[in-house]
């Protein structure tokens, strides 16, 4: 299958190094990596535990500051990492969602979902139709008042894709989405991601399933925090 | 954003029980504490029943001496009240004040009654006494100035004296009350001063006359306050000019001693400036040195509330790392965590207020703080604007105190290590 992108790129990373130092150890956890996802791809990284996929991811989301090398976003080349800065465009162009959901208990679905509405500051009712929008988009409506604890795995998973979709991210990086589900929800997330992609939304994915890295776009190996193959 | 917090404030609080009592519990203390002492403070400053003009009055009732030796102050000094001569020769003779009056203030009297010991309280009084305090007089009237100069064996005595000495007998004008070795006729009776009242306190009042001046030996030092009374606050610094001036010249005179007068001083200046040396008080270090005790006072709870603080920090993490996931800087975390702990502290104070309330209305007259020697005054209900706004700045200082440091180290927390376990 041929697949046609825009031939913008929407991540680079070159030569992009972290190590992670306590008083006794130095850890390697991403050595030399050059990396480039265009727009509208789906790409999966795959590779032993520890060997460096959420470091990337991460760094990818501004989430960690890369000890060498440099990083692209949307044609902008990060830096700076100045906290207010590294925000604003987490909020703006990255939608996050993680293997354990990461919902914060204590709010209802709709809360959960307005959450990066809030910090980008976008007014009430234009925050409220957005929720609405990625409510309606994996099919939680009816759910929205409900806290974590009352929905099942599978909706936890679908009220953290509607969150990290609310924004209209232009890239959404998924920590092992589907680790913690059954195999058919697993497939059900999968699809909700295929869909955001072919609306065109950049996704990469850390994922242990072969079959599930099998159906994107590109397949991205790492060990020993080095791409391989 | 701020509904957002408000919304996560109430849900961690009703998790949290444990660490929501703990900290309420301390907050409403401390500001239970704060508001009943702020409350007797202010009642006894701002004047009631008879010191109703007290804002008019400032009061001297201290005066040091030192010896000199060939010009030179030696480590010899003695601090009293102010002598009857220098009450009576010199400071009644200010001209700037309205009203002028020497009185010893209340000392203890005790006597036997019917077989019963009984210890109430007697003041040695000039006639201008009854003008610098405004009196309910029941029956009779006070002593006049002819009457006090003249040493006249009258008494004007409390409501409840007359209770105590006389029974129930409607009229006591004329009666006889019997102080140490003199017998003291009633002229007046009056309704009993509040216990708040600092300087209008007594019992039993007579002129100061009927007494030897037994402090012959020494004009400055004696046993009496002098106040003045002024039409309005504006002739303070008059007063005050006038009475130093006095001073001065008295003090040139005398070469074997220096004279050192404190004050005039208003009621509030008088309770800051305590016991200590008259010569070293200054309005301005005493305020600071009990802005520095109200603030340790604050700061011991806070410090509490900071740990407990500290160590739910972790219990955040995960929230923590999904709001910087989702866009948070570490500016708009601390701003979080702040708000938090303000509304934890306004809803502490706010309890701390009713539970001062409620002992006050309940415990009021039978517990009490002691301002001076003999007067130990019982814990008042008042509502002042300033007591109530000051209280609620002392919540927002105590919720800034105590969540500032913990919000900064909440806000540096590293989201990776939350939201995967750690896993690099």
């Amino acid at each position: 299958m041929n697949y046609n992108f825009i031939s913008n790129t929407m991540i680079k990373l070159e030569n992009i190094s972290k190590v992670y130092r306590t008083k006794e150890i130095e850890t390697l956890a991403l050595d030399n990596i050059n990396f480039d996802v265009k727009e509208g791809e789906f790409v999966s990284v795959m590779g032993p535990s520890g060997c460096g996929k959420s470091t990337l991811l991460n760094i990818i989301g501004l989430l960690d500051e890369p000890d060498k090398g440099k990083l692209n976003l949307n044609n902008l080349e990060i830096l700076s990492y100045e906290d207010k800065k590294t925000a604003r465009m987490r909020n703006q162009l990255v939608g996050f969602i993680f293997q354990s959901f990461h919902l914060i208990k204590e709010l209802n679905i709709y809360d959960n979902v307005e959450l990066p509405l809030i910090y980008r500051k976008t007014p009430a009712s234009e925050r409220k139709k957005r929720v609405m929008e990625a409510l309606e988009k994996v099919g939680l409506t009816n759910r929205m008042q409900h806290y974590p604890g009352q929905l099942s795995g599978g909706q936890c998973q679908r009220a953290a894709i509607a969150r990290a979709v609310a924004g209209d991210p232009k890239i959404i990086l998924a920590d092992e989405p589907t680790g913690n589900l059954d195999s058919i929800i697993g497939h059900e997330v999968v699809g909700i991601l295929a869909d955001l992609n072919a609306k065109g939304t950049t996704i990469v994915m850390v994922t242990h399933d072969e079959m599930i890295a099998r159906s994107t776009h590109r397949i991205v190996r790492l060990f020993d925090g080095r791409l391989v193959g | 954003m701020l509904k957002n917090y408000f919304k996560i404030f109430l849900k961690v609080a009703s998790q949290s029980k444990l660490f929501t009592f703990l900290s309420l519990f301390g907050i409403s203390l401390t500001i239970m504490f704060v508001m009943i002492f702020s409350m007797t403070i202010s009642k006894i400053t701002s004047g009631s029943g008879p010191e109703k003009d007290l804002k008019k009055i400032v009061f001297c009732d201290r005066i040091m001496t030192k010896r000199t030796v060939n010009g030179k102050s030696t480590n010899g000094y003695s601090i009293s009240a102010c002598g009857r001569t220098l009450s009576e020769t010199y400071l009644k003779k200010i001209k700037s004040a309205d009203i002028v009056s020497m009185y010893t203030g209340a000392m203890p009297w005790e006597f036997i009654l019917n077989g019963k010991y009984q210890k109430k309280l007697q003041n040695q009084t000039d006639a201008e006494y009854w003008d610098l305090f405004e009196y309910k007089f029941l029956q009779g009237r006070p002593y006049t100035k002819e009457e006090v100069i003249s040493g006249a064996n009258l008494a004007v005595i409390t409501q409840s004296l007359k209770l105590l000495i006389f029974g129930s007998d409607e009229n006591v004008l004329g009666k006889t009350v019997h102080y140490t070795s003199m017998d003291l006729t009633v002229t007046g009776v009056v309704e009993d001063p509040p216990k708040t009242d600092q300087n209008a306190t007594g019992d039993l009042y007579f002129p100061y006359t009927l007494l030897k001046n037994t402090e012959a030996f020494d004009e400055y030092l004696g046993g009496f306050n002098t106040a003045f009374k002024a039409g309005n606050s504006n002739q303070f610094s008059a007063i005050h000019d006038e009475t130093h001036a006095m001073i001065a010249r008295l003090d040139a005179a005398d070469t074997t001693q220096s004279i050192f007068l404190s004050g005039p001083y208003s009621q509030l200046e008088k309770i800051m400036r305590g016991y200590g040396d008259p010569e070293e008080y200054s309005k301005g270090s005493s305020l600071f040195k009990y802005l520095l005790y109200a603030l340790a006072f604050i700061l011991l709870p806070a410090v509490n509330l900071m740990a407990l603080n500290f160590a739910r920090i972790h219990e955040r993490g995960e929230e923590i790392a999904i709001r910087k996931s989702f866009g948070a800087a570490s500016s708009a975390l601390r701003s979080q965590f702040l708000f938090e702990n303000i509304l934890m502290t306004l809803t502490g104070g706010i309890i701390g207020i009713i539970l001062a309330y409620l002992v006050v209305g309940l415990l009021g007259s039978s517990l009490t703080i002691s301002i001076n020697y003999f007067n130990n005054v019982p814990l008042t209900f008042s509502f002042n604007y300033m007591v109530f706004a000051a209280t609620l700045l002392a919540c927002l200082i105590f919720g800034l105190l105590s969540g500032y440091l913990p919000a900064i180290r909440l806000s540096r927390m590293k989201p990776a290590v939350y939201l995967k376990g750690g896993e690099l």
